[in-house]
């Protein structure tokens, strides 16, 4: 009887417009009812060509673009691109701007989980704390304006420095408002995150043992949800970091297997806590002086080549940048931990349900233009 | 109804037909009102509980909102996806519609004021409603898309599955009561807190807790709302459905909300039941059953815009391994404490009564918890600087 | 069996705290701002109306690009600086500070101060707004802060043409043509007469030779 009963896998398009790929990505996956066989993500509907847009552009121009890399965290790009532009050129630049480097990238950091977060919980269902944490990343983006004048796309970090100074007033601010959102978040929580069905829906789905993230090479908090203790802030420790005072949370299995996707949630909620801690030690020593170092408007680094990474929120983003001592680079490429996240859903979206595949989606928070550039 | 027709000089026979046709009619624009009218009260609160306003444009507060999102829905193109089974396709939602209309029928509106006061009234209610899912697993397969397949499959494990602990819940209010009738069910509670089903016993406790979430899963709400599922499954079932075809999906939607709260209401809450001296007022009862019901409509919307969704697994697991062991556990206990004490109705008020001051400390717990978020949620993020309040 | 129970107390207790929350942030008031009702244009209103709660536009916002001709040099070091090539500049050779209308006023004479502006006179410059992509570059390279940006940030149109903001005004732009053939023709007659000059010359010390 049963040899007369064919069966076949199902094969469903999920994407390129699904509401749950954040962006245009699109799964190929074929599922036996709801249990998923095999997962093929297939990508490149977001892909804009900004690497080879670099080729013809200025190396200051190209700052704006690295906007559009990843816009969830801009801020963090920025730095990324301009150190390794400094970096090729030898540039010392002022304490002041340093300091500032680190407060806008890490309130940069802050909102970029309260999105990758609240994605996450809607992916679960719930609406609202993705609301909630909406309008406090709305306070994050009015600091952010008072700054740059722009709120999502912002290019204030620029080579040499940044482009404006703090205007006044933007201590007190910052102040107040990470002593609301200190709270808030821990409001939030209570609503989301210590849930138990939020946590039944995260804990033991999709692990990845630190082993397998270090062979896909996962980064950032997806490696430190794995219980991998690697930060390129403490690891390879650039512009001030090594002088402030912070922790780096890793996935230590709080709610069931270690390198799950409740691990890697807790481990971005674990790390705006940290990152609150790093703008209160920096505005308390913020200095004086210059927020630019002098930079001649046509720059033209030297002829060689270099490899520069920051720990931006979605793992390290490094850029390659090959000069031959002209006006704009000549080969230009950029590494971002969304790729590599891509490329580990195949192996673990296997044999779990069609509901957990967005958990896995929404725990390792891919980002289609980072993905795609 | 009919003495009125029949004061018109109609004859009898014409006379109930016309009447059952505008009783029904009467009943069908009520039905058509709630569910819309719901849609917008949804919108609305879910829009305070995140922060937003909602929909405020259309009439007084948005109120008019529901209509303009209905002449909407009804001018847009009935569209039948290519390859699906166009009789079926177009067949499910009236299912759907049905389903929940026809519980209508048997809800006591107030005491007295009920259109057929059936003797198996609330079984009635539950086989009927199964309607729905005959709908639902209709619309997911003749859709001829992949996603409205799983999402129809998932109503029909689900609601299945959760007819049985809310059948086996609901024994406990009727073994209390003695009827299946829902008049004889409101009956016997009182307009007292403590005569209502749900302070009896803390078995009735238990079981307003198993037939509460059961519905919760019948109506596919969230934290049960895998049917739709519009993060995994697009917007499942209905996914396909366009215009007049999905509005009536909606409609049966908020009515079915509306449906659960009335009969948590007349279950478990009392009813439209006045105290002696006014019981006669049928108007201040119809006013106090619709208070109820909309404080359980309330208190589903709230859940709804709270928590997240189950996995389907999960949700299985939580029919079977909790719910239905907690039906058996409040029905057998029930017996029993009704055995103990059928001749101590002392202790019975007073077991009552306790229960419902429990539940007033839960109240005063929960208040004051909500009193220290809002002082969270209001700390200032941009209070004048010295610089600017001097100015 | 200890799992079990845990379970139904946390799952009780997540509910009761998540219910809270949301029943708080129902009674706290929206943070919507309703826009074009609501002046959203400076910090100190919405200060006031929302309580500290929220922050306005501030006043370095980044909106669409102003030119102030007064200052603008045509020095042309916005256009090199703009990443993707919105900003078009047209220059003539040209004394601005002698520009005159078809009258004879000196309609140009806030020209005056600049020492660039002896030589040279913008006849074109537009921005398109529809490629901008407001990064601020080219306010950050202007020498004389001739270019900035505004705080209007409505910038629908109905044509795709209309994006391209022209700054320089029809008539200034005629005139500074006018001015600028003059001189063309001027500097054309001076070199051919120095041409001629020098060929004579030449033609003179062949003779002389």
């Amino acid at each position: 009887m049963s040899a007369a009963l064919k069966t076949d896998y199902l094969t469903i398009n999920m994407g390129p417009q699904h509401p749950s790929t954040h962006g245009v990505i699109r799964f190929i996956i074929k599922t036996d009812g709801e249990i998923i066989h095999e997962c093929d993500p297939d990508i490149g509907y977001l892909h804009r060509g900004i690497e080879k847009l670099a080729e013809s552009v200025s190396w200051q121009g190209f700052v704006p673009f690295t906007d559009r890399v990843d816009y969830v965290c801009a801020m963090n790009a920025n730095l990324s691109y301009s150190m390794a532009v400094e970096k090729l050129m030898g540039l010392e630049i002022p304490q002041r701007a340093e300091y500032i480097r680190v407060i806008v990238s890490e309130l940069n950091r802050i909102s970029s989980h309260a999105i990758a977060i609240g994605a996450a919980n809607m992916d679960m269902g719930a609406f609202t704390p993705f609301v909630h944490l909406l309008r406090e990343r709305e306070h994050i983006n009015d600091l952010l304006e008072m700054i740059c004048g722009a709120r999502l796309t912002y290019n204030y970090i620029c080579i040499g420095g940044v482009n404006y100074d703090l205007p006044p007033g933007f201590k007190e601010k910052t102040l107040e408002f990470l002593d609301h959102f200190e709270v808030v978040v821990e409001q939030i929580n209570r609503l989301i995150s210590y849930n138990q069905i939020f946590i039944k829906r995260f804990a033991n789905v999709a692990v990845v043992p630190p082993e397998m993230a270090m062979q896909y090479n996962l980064v950032g908090p997806n490696l430190r949800g794995s219980g991998v203790k690697f930060d390129v802030r403490v690891a390879e420790p650039y512009s001030i970091y090594p002088e402030l005072d912070f922790d780096v949370p890793v996935g230590e299995g709080y709610e069931g297997t270690l390198g799950d996707c409740y691990d890697r949630y807790l481990v971005r909620v674990k790390e705006i806590r940290e990152s609150i801690k790093i703008i209160r030690q920096c505005l308390q020593r913020i200095p004086g002086g210059e927020h630019k170092a002098v930079v001649k408007n046509v720059i033209k680094p030297p002829k060689g080549h270099i490899y520069f990474r920051t720990e931006t929120p979605r793992g390290d983003t490094g850029y390659f940048i090959y000069s031959d001592g002209k006006t704009s680079p000549n080969r230009l490429k950029i590494r971002t931990g969304s790729f590599t996240a891509m490329s580990i859903i195949p192996e673990i979206a296997k044999g779990v349900f069609i509901a957990d595949l967005v958990a896995i989606i929404g725990s390792l928070d891919v980002v289609a233009p980072e993905l795609d550039r | 109804m009919e003495s009125i027709l029949l004061g018109l000089g109609l004859e009898e026979a014409t006379a109930q037909i016309l009447g059952a046709i505008l009783k029904a009619l009467i009943v069908l624009l009520f039905f058509v009102t709630v569910g819309g009218v719901l849609t917008w009260v949804e919108r609305r609160l879910s829009g305070f509980m995140q922060s937003r306003l909602g929909p405020n444009r259309v009439g007084p507060q948005g109120f008019l909102q529901w209509i303009a999102d209905g002449v909407k829905l009804v001018f847009k193109e009935d569209l039948v996806p290519d390859g699906a089974d166009r009789v079926l396709f177009r067949l499910a939602p009236y299912f759907c519609l049905i389903g929940v209309f026809c519980t209508l029928v048997v809800l006591p509106w107030g005491s007295g004021i009920i259109i057929a006061d059936l003797n198996v009234g609330l079984f009635y209610f539950i086989s009927i409603t199964s309607l729905v899912v005959i709908g639902v697993l209709m619309a997911g397969w003749s859709s001829n898309n992949k996603w409205s397949l799983l999402g129809g499959m998932r109503a029909a494990a689900q609601i299945v599955s959760y007819e049985i602990p809310v059948g086996l819940g609901l024994l406990v209010p009727i073994l209390i009561s003695g009827t299946l009738s829902m008049q004889g069910i409101m009956a016997s509670q009182g307009w007292l807190p403590w005569d209502w089903m749900l302070f009896k016993s803390p078995f009735t406790v238990l079981s307003f807790f198993i037939f509460f979430v059961g519905s919760l899963a019948e109506a596919n709400r969230i934290p049960f709302d895998l049917p739709e599922a519009e993060s995994e499954l697009v917007s499942g079932y209905c996914t396909e459905y366009t215009g007049f075809r999905y509005a009536v999906f909606f409609l049966s939607e908020w009515a079915n909300l509306f449906v659960v709260g009335a009969l948590t209401t007349v279950v478990y809450l009392g009813g439209g039941n006045l105290p002696g001296m006014i019981s006669g007022l049928w108007v201040v009862s119809l006013l106090v059953f619709f208070l109820k019901t909309g404080l359980v409509v309330f208190l589903i919307i709230w859940i709804r815009w709270t928590l997240p969704r189950f996995r389907i697994d999960q949700l299985m697991k939580l029919s079977w391994k909790y719910l239905l062991p907690a039906a058996f556990l409040a029905f057998f206990g029930q017996a029993l404490w009704m055995l103990l004490t059928w001749k101590l109705p002392l202790v019975q008020l007073a077991m009552a009564v306790l229960i419902f001051l429990t539940f007033l400390v839960l109240l005063y717990l929960f208040i004051k918890r909500v009193s220290v978020n809002i002082k969270e949620q209001k700390t200032s993020v941009n209070s004048p600087l010295p610089a600017e309040a001097g100015k | 069996m200890g799992g079990y129970f845990k379970n139904i107390k946390n799952g009780f207790q997540s509910v009761f705290e998540g219910l809270s929350v949301t029943m708080a942030s129902m009674l706290v008031r929206p943070v919507t701002v309703q826009y074009p009702e609501t002046d959203i244009s400076s910090n100190e209103t919405i200060q006031r109306s929302y309580k500290s709660t929220l922050m306005g536009m501030p006043e370095n916002y980044r909106g669409v690009l102003g030119v102030n001709l007064e200052t603008c040099t045509s020095c042309g070091l916005c256009v090199k600086a703009c990443p993707i090539e919105c900003i078009v500049i047209d220059t003539v050779k040209c004394d601005k500070t002698k520009l005159t209308d078809n009258s004879g006023n000196t309609v140009l004479n806030r020209f005056t101060q600049k020492e660039a502006l002896k030589t040279r006179a913008s006849t074109r410059f537009d921005i398109n707004i529809g490629k901008c992509m407001f990064c601020g570059l080219c306010v950050i390279a202007c020498p004389t802060r001739a270019i900035q940006h505004t705080n209007i940030f409505e910038m629908n149109r109905h044509n795709l043409d209309d994006l391209v903001i022209a700054f320089v005004p029809e008539e200034e732009k005629r005139a500074a043509m006018a001015r600028g053939e003059e001189i063309e023709k001027e500097a054309a007659a001076k070199k051919a007469a120095k041409a001629k000059a020098a060929k004579e010359k030449q033609k003179e010390e062949k003779t002389d030779d």
